[in-house]
């Protein structure tokens, strides 16, 4: 269980090589190892530069897909997973966990403490969990609260030092290097009881707990009777406690309404001591009905020191918040629109903001609108071929606006109007963008009362809670739009994990 | 001017360690000048103490005799210490042996000394910056150039330099941390470095300092990779006790740094143990007691987690050791009891470790085949209590430790009792509550683990139900970052199950997981590519499943569905310059979907259709088709062949996407609708004006030439000759029709062939250049070469045919090669036979067979051959069959009088994933004995003759057919007989009844 070698890879797209390593560690002791292991199929970590080009060109990011290769093309070359074989002068690198996000490629090669010819199945090797980790670590680590490059490359700087501490010999001690970056800083002298790992210190100061409740609602709206509408909640849980001593204990009771929606699927994070088998099993694969647990929902934990999310949750609300449609026609040389929203009346009417987002792709840039709006207004993005329809903080009694008008496009350009593969012909969508605070679709809160604290002082226990749209889709009713499960069409179902399409 | 970087130092610091390395006398002066820092005069003079001259001046030939000089002796003076803790530990302050102190002279040598050096300087901050930073570009290329070779000594000796501030130091460090292969490439050279090392630490000042943890990663990671730890090597018997004190909290005196960091030197000091207990197991395996001690101490206590992973893993060891070496526990767990007297280090142990390295977490697939061998080691009460405590302890505060490192723990102590006899599954049920709850990939990881390595022991069906749920909703929620999604995608697929239906190691969906559980796991278009391939994967298991259930009619079929995708994925593959990637996916998505469902022709039909409507759209993606039809099988391969064909020969010749047309055809052209395919090309002809798409054209034609092509291609071909406008068309077209009008068909193919050397390629030029005309040499003929099967030899690791081989005529340079019908086997190497004559007798060829499965087939021969008069021949030979016993093999003799005993442990070991059963087996006259003595003689364990026997095959790849052969009647004998693989039955069956009609 032990990591070979891992980098950090920025794409850059335009560039003579398309990447820059910025950061490498090799662990010689476990490649000792590896040797032994591995046998006649060893293949020693290659150096930085050929694994670069290796690894952009596996993940297509070469920007050189004119031609068919059929080393990178070739039908039978499936990757079904984050985990990849490069070739690398001639032999195969086997298996190098590797991911993109924010522009960043993070990559490790795991040990595998057998032959690697038959390759073992992943789930066979421990190094690759660990993998995932180190590098999700790393990513949350690099990305969590940075907002430029220079915070970026401040904390690349800190790697080397952090991986001293979480993970010297390739083998990972802890994933969360804010963590490790914690217990350098702390240097405490002796503890008279036994410390988590997890814990670099303790806090000293004024009690205080804060819980806040983030619920995302996303949604697929067609408009069609042969296609259900689909909308799913999903929740995070943040606490940050401050409170005094190694292990003070803490129990957080989330509540439902009566009339709330039980919350499932909830992945709890490592601190929470116990959990009832009523929220381990409330699933989102069973059908719903009245006899479902619906809390509280008591998570008792011992509090790391910095902020963490102590659970997720997915929710299954019987209706979407803002229901809607939108028709799209192509008429001559202008498309004719047509939107409608409507608020749910049990939603709370009071916004941080609310914007519908309507883009327009493949198409040239919009030279012409004409419109007509029932509440907020309408700005149009001509070079972007893109109109925002500003609602504001409330809709009107009636609870419905409308949109309707014409938009008309100029000639297709090279490369500045949105490409999308999924938007082709008459297939479109609108976007909505909204914010409640102090509200959640579930009706899921933490009780002030109900948080129940084992240190000394009475702590001070502040919650809020907020919804946020992602996701939110309204597909043109007049084309065909991508519907995700048709075996479940005339039954109104909830449908989970459709991504976003690219915007 | 000497140069001093502000930020390098503080003068206080400074001025100790300049009194420490020279006896004080400088640092006296030192001490005097350091409140005129900015007037430089007074530090010259202590730097002139040091060694370093900058090498970027004077050269590093004129300099590296007095480094060189320098640290040999250094070390040296270092090796003089007694290897006992004590010595090495004592504080650098106190006063020291005097060798030291010389020793720690010459480095400030005379020829060092004077103003010469000083305007110099050391190799700078900057300089190492530079140096590290060309390293890193390429450490290869680096250590071929001329700074290679110095780079290891200079590291070495610039860590003692004053002159670098700890941060360049760090990353000196942090280089050999990473590279001590290259820096000190054979074992005496990383043993100098590891006590060069050590003796650096021991000479740091007692003041905090970033240094000590990195150099102690550093001298353990130089001993290992350069394979010179061992009970001979005088730095690691410096660093093994100097790392139990500070792993044990011993006080190692001021000179080990304030208290301040004694704490994390301690979890560092674990660490690295647990990396020398990794390299090599069972070294700590007389610390366990200790280990155990220290982490059940109460009051001040060290950190949990090193303490646990470090226990976790010898204990882990030593198990396995012990049991290897059939030797119990020892008392080893129990505190104390190895510490007294001699040394804590079990050498011995870690020898028989080492010549295998342990897996941490061995594959469970291995697992399974009885390669543990905890088996063997059955502690008694006291030590099984014992080891039940030091479990449980671990797993009591295993919540303390992070949770990477509680899933490691896991791992250990999971696959560490695995098949250790007792209640110690049990162990773990109370964590797993816990764990199941969490998010965390390498805590489901870990539950996993335990799952394949306990299975019913641990988890029930229900619990079992449980975790494949939570592993469901972990594959798809949203709080879970989309590489992990695809992880337990996969591990649903591979999940470890207690009862498994299926072979093992195939991908397959779970008993438990069915269509309701996957409803939030099918793919759809709005997926990125590596999720839906694998979610379309699951939808493909469960529609091959739908199809053995026959559960039709109840709502919308996943085939439905399935077809709705792929109509999906082909749409925006076709769409007029979508990028090449979505090309891909859909290619992909149909070849996954072709290589699972290819039984269900509803779906290869729609498939067929669909593609064929996809080239008709997009003709740019002919190479996509191409490689289609090179990885599918037959089902889809061969309808979607005829109908791309009949698809480009109805288009007229002159279409822009001419190019790929040709291309296409090229590859499905053969003899069916010839005058369609040969109006097409000549409507081409007229458009075909560049040499690239005269010779896709002649690509084609050639294709027909060997698909047996004649008439209407010949006139083609004449007309191609004379109107093609290149002259290399047009000798081409020449040549072709030469060809067509004088080979007979047969040859033809052997000619065109794809070259037996080379692979294909896609030019007709490059073919014809490689081996073209050897290839027209070769003949077809009738064999003059008899193949027949010779008696078995029923011995070796695999079986082994046996060929015996007899020719009418004298050949020579003989090329059998042979061909497994289906993929039963694994592809036959060629047999290559230099001469044979009529006259003489050859000696038996040998064919190794590699079976696939344990099953009889047919081999396809061909001959490749010369004659006396040098014509080279092909001949096709008949197929020889390869019988259910010609795979036979005998197991191992044990030893004599454990036969039975060994047998009967095979036999035990065929349930409950193999099969039993009783046959009768009819005897002829000559009875039982004389049938076992003829067909059974090498596979008979145990033997009581005449009625009885134990008989035990062997049959590759990995099963075996177990017989017992008992109570034999005057006409027959009833047959028990087990064997571990279900498949092998019927064979088994049919072998044993035609034994008596062959007797």
């Amino acid at each position: 269980m032990a990591q070979r070698a891992m980098w950090l890879i920025s794409h850059e797209p335009g560039t003579l090589l398309r990447g820059t390593v910025r950061f490498s560690r090799r662990y010689p002791t476990v490649e000792k190892r590896a040797k032994v292991f591995n046998g006649a199929t060893y293949m020693p970590i290659p150096e930085d530069d050929p694994f670069l080009k290796a690894l952009l060109f596996e993940l297509r990011l070469l920007d050189d897909d004119k031609d068919f290769v059929e080393s990178r093309d070739s039908c039978s070359h499936i990757n079904k997973t984050s985990i990849y074989g490069l070739p690398v002068g001639g032999e195969e690198l086997w298996p190098v966990v590797a991911f993109q996000k924010n522009g960043m490629i993070y990559a490790c090669v795991p040990l595998v403490e057998q032959t690697l010819s038959p390759r073992p199945p992943l789930i066979s090797i421990s190094g690759i969990s660990q993998g995932f980790e180190l590098l999700f670590g790393i990513q949350d680590f690099l990305y969590s609260g940075q907002k430029n490059d220079t915070e970026l490359n401040t904390k690349l700087s800190q790697l080397p030092d952090l991986l001293l501490q979480a993970c010297p010999f390739g083998t990972l001690l802890d994933a969360n290097l804010q963590n490790s970056l914690d217990s350098i800083n702390f240097a405490s002298v002796t503890h008279p009881q036994k410390q988590p790992a997890w814990k670099a210190g303790t806090y000293k100061g004024k009690p205080q707990v804060s819980i806040s409740i983030t619920e995302k609602v996303k949604s697929m709206q067609y408009d069609k009777r042969d296609v259900a509408d689909t909308w799913q909640v999903d929740g995070a849980v943040t606490c940050k406690c401050d409170l005094e001593g190694i292990m003070p204990n803490v129990t957080i009771s989330l509540s439902l309404p009566t009339n709330g929606s039980p919350l499932q699927d909830i992945l709890v994070h490592p601190c929470v001591t116990s959990l009832d088998s009523a929220i381990l099993t409330s699933s989102s694969i069973d059908a719903m009905d009245d006899s479902a647990f619906s809390g509280p929902y008591k998570f008792p934990f011992t509090p790391p020191l910095e902020s963490f999310n102590l659970c997720y949750y997915t929710s299954q609300v019987p209706v979407p918040p803002i229901l809607g449609f939108y028709q799209m026609k192509e008429e001559e040389v202008q498309l004719k629109i047509a939107v409608n929203l409507k608020l749910h009346e049990s939603v709370k009417n009071n916004f941080e903001f609310c914007e519908a987002h309507i883009p327009f792709y493949n198409r040239g840039p919009i030279t012409h609108v004409e419109y007509k709006v029932s509440f907020g207004q309408l700005e149009v993005f001509r070079e972007k071929s893109l109109l925002i329809w500003i609602i504001g903080q409330k809709f009107p009694k009636s609870m419905e606006i409308g949109l309707s008008g014409t938009v008309t496009f100029g000639a297709k350009g090279h490369e500045k109007q949105p490409f999308d593969q999924i938007c082709i012909g008459g297939t479109a969508y609108l976007k909505l963008h909204f914010r409640i605070l102090d509200y959640t679709l579930t009706g899921c809160y933490a009780d002030q009362h109900s948080v129940q604290v084992f240190a000394s002082g009475k702590p001070k226990i502040s919650t809020n809670r907020k919804l946020i749209s992602s996701d939110y889709y309204i597909w043109n009713s007049k084309a065909p739009a991508p519907s995700p499960l048709p075996q479940l069409k005339k039954k109104q179902l909830h449908f989970k994990g459709i991504p976003i399409p690219e915007a | 001017m000497l140069r001093w970087h502000p930020t390098c130092h503080n003068y206080k610091d400074l001025t100790k360690s300049i009194q420490l390395s020279t006896g004080g006398i400088w640092g006296e002066k030192a001490k005097k000048k350091k409140k005129s820092p900015g007037s430089g005069t007074g530090w010259p003079q202590v730097f002139g103490g040091e060694a370093s001259v900058s090498r970027s001046v004077l050269g590093v030939r004129a300099m590296s005799p007095v480094i060189r000089r320098a640290l040999p002796v250094r070390t040296s003076a270092a090796r003089c210490f007694p290897a006992s803790s004590r010595l090495v530990l004592a504080p650098p302050a106190s006063p020291r042996p005097a060798g030291l102190r010389d020793a720690c002279r010459p480095a400030a040598g005379p020829k060092a000394k004077g103003p010469a050096c000083l305007t110099m300087g050391p190799p700078s901050r900057e300089a190492w910056a530079q140096r590290l930073s060309a390293f890193r570009a390429s450490p290869s290329a680096f250590m071929a150039g001329p700074e290679g070779e110095d780079l290891g000594r200079d590291l070495l000796s610039d860590l003692r330099s004053e002159k670098l501030n700890e941060q360049t130091k760090v990353s000196l460090l942090a280089l050999s941390l990473e590279y001590p292969a290259q820096l000190w490439p054979d074992a005496p050279a990383a043993e100098a470095a590891a006590s060069s090392l050590l003796d650096t630490l021991v000479l740091l000042p007692p003041r905090p300092s970033a240094l000590r943890k990195p150099l102690l990663l550093a001298a353990t990671t130089a001993l290992v990779a350069g394979g010179a730890l061992g009970p001979t090597s005088g730095a690691s018997l410096r660093l093994l006790p100097l790392l139990l004190g500070l792993a044990s909290g011993r006080d190692l005196g001021r000179g080990f740094g304030p208290a301040s960091e004694q704490r994390p030197l301690q979890a560092t000091a674990c660490e690295c143990l647990r990396e020398l207990e990794s390299c090599q197991p069972g070294l700590l395996g007389g610390c366990l007691g200790l280990l155990r001690g220290l982490l059940g101490q109460e009051g001040a206590v060290g950190p949990v987690q090193p303490l646990s992973l470090l226990l976790a893993l010898a204990l882990r060891n030593t198990l396995v050791i012990q049991a290897r070496a059939g030797a119990g526990l020892q008392g080893l767990l129990v505190a104390g009891s190895s510490g007294t007297g001699g040394s804590p280090w079990t050498w011995t142990l870690a020898e028989e470790g080492a010549a295998h390295l342990q897996p941490q977490a061995p594959s469970w697939l291995a697992a399974e085949e009885g390669e543990c061998g905890l088996a063997a080691l059955e502690p008694n009460p006291e030590e099984a209590r014992e080891l039940r405590a030091a479990v449980a302890q671990l797993l009591d505060t295993s919540y303390l430790l992070a949770p990477v490192a509680q899933a490691q723990l896991l791992w250990l102590l999971g696959w560490a009792l695995r098949g250790l006899r007792g209640q110690l599954p049990v162990l773990f049920k109370t964590q797993l509550v816990r764990l199941l709850g969490t998010a965390q990939l390498t805590l489901l990881h870990a539950v996993l683990a335990l799952k394949a390595a306990f299975g019913e022991a641990l988890f029930t069906a229900q619990d079992e139900d449980l975790l494949l749920r939570r592993l469901t909703a972990a594959a798809q929620h949203p709080a879970v970052p989309p590489p992990a999604h695809l992880f337990y995608l996969h591990c649903l697929l591979h999940f470890p199950e207690n009862c498994p239906l299926g072979p093992t190691g195939e991908e397959a969906a779970p008993l438990l997981l069915g269509p309701q559980l996957c409803r939030g796991l099918l793919p759809s278009l709005l997926h990125d590519p590596m999720a839906l391939l694998a979610r379309l994967h699951l939808l493909c298991l469960l529609c091959a499943e739908d199809e053995e259930k026959e559960e039709k009619g109840q709502g919308q079929s996943p085939q439905l569905y399935l077809e709705d995708l792929l109509a999906g994925l082909r749409q925006r593959a076709a769409l007029d310059g979508a990028p090449r990637a979505l090309a891909t996916l859909c290619f992909q998505a149909s070849y996954l979907v072709a290589h699972c469902l290819a039984g269900q022709p509803t779906v290869m039909t729609a498939l067929t259709h669909g593609l064929v409507q996809l080239y008709r759209d997009r003709p740019v993606l002919a190479p996509h088709f191409v490689d289609l039809l090179d990885q599918v099988g037959p089902e889809l391969g061969e309808p979607l062949r005829v109908a791309l064909q009949q698809e480009v020969v109805a288009r007229p010749g002159k279409d822009e996407a001419l190019r790929w047309h040709l291309q296409m055809l090229a590859k499905v052209a053969d003899g069916d609708a010839q005058s369609g395919t040969l109006s097409f090309l000549q409507a081409a002809a007229a458009h075909c004006k560049d040499w690239g798409l005269q010779q896709a054209l002649l690509q084609v034609c050639r294709a027909l030439l060997r698909a047996g092509v004649r008439g209407g291609l010949a006139d083609l071909l004449q007309a191609l000759a004379w109107q093609l406008e290149d002259p290399d068309g047009r000798d081409h077209a020449r040549l072709y029709y030469v060809l067509l009008a004088h080979l007979a068909t047969p040859k033809l193919q052997v000619a065109l062939g794809p070259s037996l050397v080379a692979p294909a390629l896609a030019s007709s030029l490059v073919a014809e250049n490689q081996g073209f005309v050897a290839a027209l040499m070769v003949q077809e003929a009738p064999a003059p070469i008899q193949l027949s099967v010779g008696p078995r030899r029923a011995e070796g690791p695999i079986p082994v045919l046996q060929l015996q081989v007899e020719v009418l005529e004298p050949v020579y340079s003989l090329e059998l090669r042979f061909r497994v019908e289906g993929q039963l086997y694994a592809p036959l190497g060629a047999v290559h036979v230099p001469c044979l004559c009529p006259a003489r007798p050859a000696r038996p060829l040998l064919l190794p067979l590699q079976p696939r499965r344990p099953a009889p087939t047919r081999l396809d021969v061909r001959a490749l051959y010369t004659t006396l008069t040098g014509l080279t021949c092909h001949a096709h030979l008949p197929p020889l069959p390869v019988t259910f016993a010609d795979l036979f093999l005998p197991f191992p003799q044990p030893p004599e009088g454990t036969e039975l005993g060994f047998f009967e442990e095979l036999w035990d070991s065929c349930l409950p994933k193999g099969t039993e059963s009783r046959l009768w087996c009819p005897l002829g006259p000559e009875g039982l004995e004389a049938l076992v003595s003829r067909h059974l003689e090498p596979f008979v364990m145990v033997a009581q003759p005449p009625s009885s026997y134990h008989i035990a095959i062997r049959l590759p790849p990995d099963s075996r057919l177990l017989l017992r052969l008992e109570a034999a009647q005057a006409d027959g004998v009833p047959v028990a007989l087990r064997t571990d693989d279900w498949a092998v039955l019927p064979l088994a069956g049919d072998y044993l009844r035609g034994l008596s009609a062959a007797a």
